[in-house]
């Protein structure tokens, strides 16, 4: 029981505000960002002000005009060169943009044999260690235990359970799946797991030891294994980890799909 | 008659959890690990009710988690069964007027869920053991769930005092004599 009313009150408030302040603090940036504004709107005022009366004493000399004029051509030119250099940038940016946009084509039209029936992810996992997802798609739709489901970027997992009008999903992050794929390039294969660690990343293992594991390379899956067919795109090699045995030494794979927020997903009905 | 409310209560806290728990605690996250509020509500029902109906509670709470997103069915019924129990044995032993001693049973009860399920997970559907990982997720979540015990401990403590007077009787006071 608390002593007295109000100070329970006051310990439940500062706690609550705690676990806020912890919950923003641990997100990253993307929740910042909001108290970053209001922080720097607070601020800036001030900072004008003060910047505005300092250039203002700093300036008002008439006898370095020439070099005040100097340094403003010299400013022009420089900002003109920052703003050429960034759309050069720009123009590579749009470059490469244009090849991958090749390549997704390409990957369309391999996606292109398989029939697929488009869904929508309706559910996700209430718990920390496991990543099933649940789908509206079920019997009626055709949908059967044992399905690839992919993403607009690549391997999404496959079904679990049907029911008449959902299907349980588990995902290749789920740390229950294992994946057998292969490098695009070497066409070594290897096991995709996943991790608990991280909800983006998956862990390949049992890498051959004569194989030359390239950080960059897309990984497929390579079809062993009865579930999954051949050639789905599933991500690109993040990091190689060597350990003392080349035996047990792994990659981690970055996911090509967000799992985060995914929300639409294609169903592969024949395979 | 009171026995039908306190029971309809329940059931729609159960649901307003479950809404909570996929899609709040889903971004309102630490470090990208939510709470498990279903530990805490299964132990506050099995402290201030009796031993059976903690164990039912959970047991069905769980089963419904199974059935709509578990990959197999009973690994969340026994571990939330076996909550509801151990919160009657709970009772029995210590004082539920001590915050510390709810926030201690909080945590104990949450780390025997997460750690019970983890291994009956691991036998079942042959997950990949990650020690390491499993202890840094569990220890965010004891933490999670001992602040949200905090905040939710005034409450609890109301609405369990009057469900605790429908199911045992008028016992607190000849408790301590």
């Amino acid at each position: 029981m608390y002593r007295s009313k109000k100070a329970g009150m006051i310990g439940i408030i500062i706690t609550i505000i705690i676990l806020i302040a912890i919950v923003i603090f641990s997100n990253g940036d993307s929740e910042n960002s909001f108290f970053e504004n209001a922080a720097s709107n607070l601020v800036m005022p001030i900072q004008n002000g003060l910047t505005y009366l300092k250039n203002k004493i700093s300036g008002n000399n008439t006898f370095f005009t020439d070099i005040n004029n100097l340094k403003e051509e010299n400013k022009q030119l420089k900002q003109k060169n920052s703003e050429l250099e960034q759309s050069l940038r720009e123009l590579e940016n749009i470059k490469t943009q244009n090849e991958t946009l090749k390549e997704y084509l390409d990957l369309t039209e391999k996606y292109g044999e398989y029939k697929t029936i488009p869904g929508y992810v309706i559910n996700k996992d209430i718990s920390n260690y496991s990543k099933t997802i649940v789908i509206n798609l079920g019997k009626k739709d055709g949908v059967e235990e044992n399905m690839t489901v992919i993403g607009d970027q690549g391997l999404v997992g496959h079904i679990t359970s049907v029911t008449d009008k959902t299907a349980k999903v588990q995902t290749i992050i789920d740390t229950a799946s294992s994946v057998s794929c292969s490098m695009s390039t070497t066409k070594d294969s290897i096991v995709c797991k996943g991790t608990l660690d991280d909800k983006s990343s998956l862990k390949a293992m049992y890498i051959p030891i004569d194989a030359n594991i390239i950080q960059g390379d897309s990984i497929e899956t390579s079809g062993l294994g009865g579930i999954y067919p051949k050639g789905i795109h599933i991500g690109t090699v993040k990091k190689v980890t060597n350990t003392q045995n080349m035996t047990d030494r792994y990659a981690i794979v970055e996911t090509a799909v967000n799992f985060e927020k995914l929300d639409t997903v294609l169903v592969i009905t024949n395979q | 008659m009171k026995k039908t409310i306190i029971n309809i209560i329940l059931i729609i806290i159960v649901l307003i959890i479950y809404l909570l728990q996929s899609n709040f605690f889903s971004w309102f996250t630490i470090a990208d690990i939510m709470p498990n509020l279903f530990v805490i509500l299964v132990l506050f029902i099995g402290l201030f009710s009796n031993r059976t109906m903690g164990t039912i509670y959970g047991l069905v709470i769980g089963l419904i988690l199974d059935l709509v997103i578990g990959t197999k069915i009973g690994i969340n019924s026994i571990g939330l069964g076996l909550i509801g129990f151990l919160a009657a044995v709970f009772d029995k032993n210590f004082s539920k007027d001590s915050r510390i001693t709810i926030m201690v049973m909080a945590v104990v009860a949450t780390a025997i869920f997460e750690i019970l399920s983890y291994i009956l997970n691991y036998i079942f559907i042959s997950i990949q053991l990650e020690v390491i990982n499993f202890v840094r997720i569990l220890a965010i979540e004891l933490i999670y769930n001992l602040i949200l015990t905090i905040i939710l401990y005034p409450l609890m403590q109301k609405f369990g005092y009057y469900m605790e007077n429908e199911y045992k009787g008028n016992k607190i006071l000849t408790r301590y004599f």
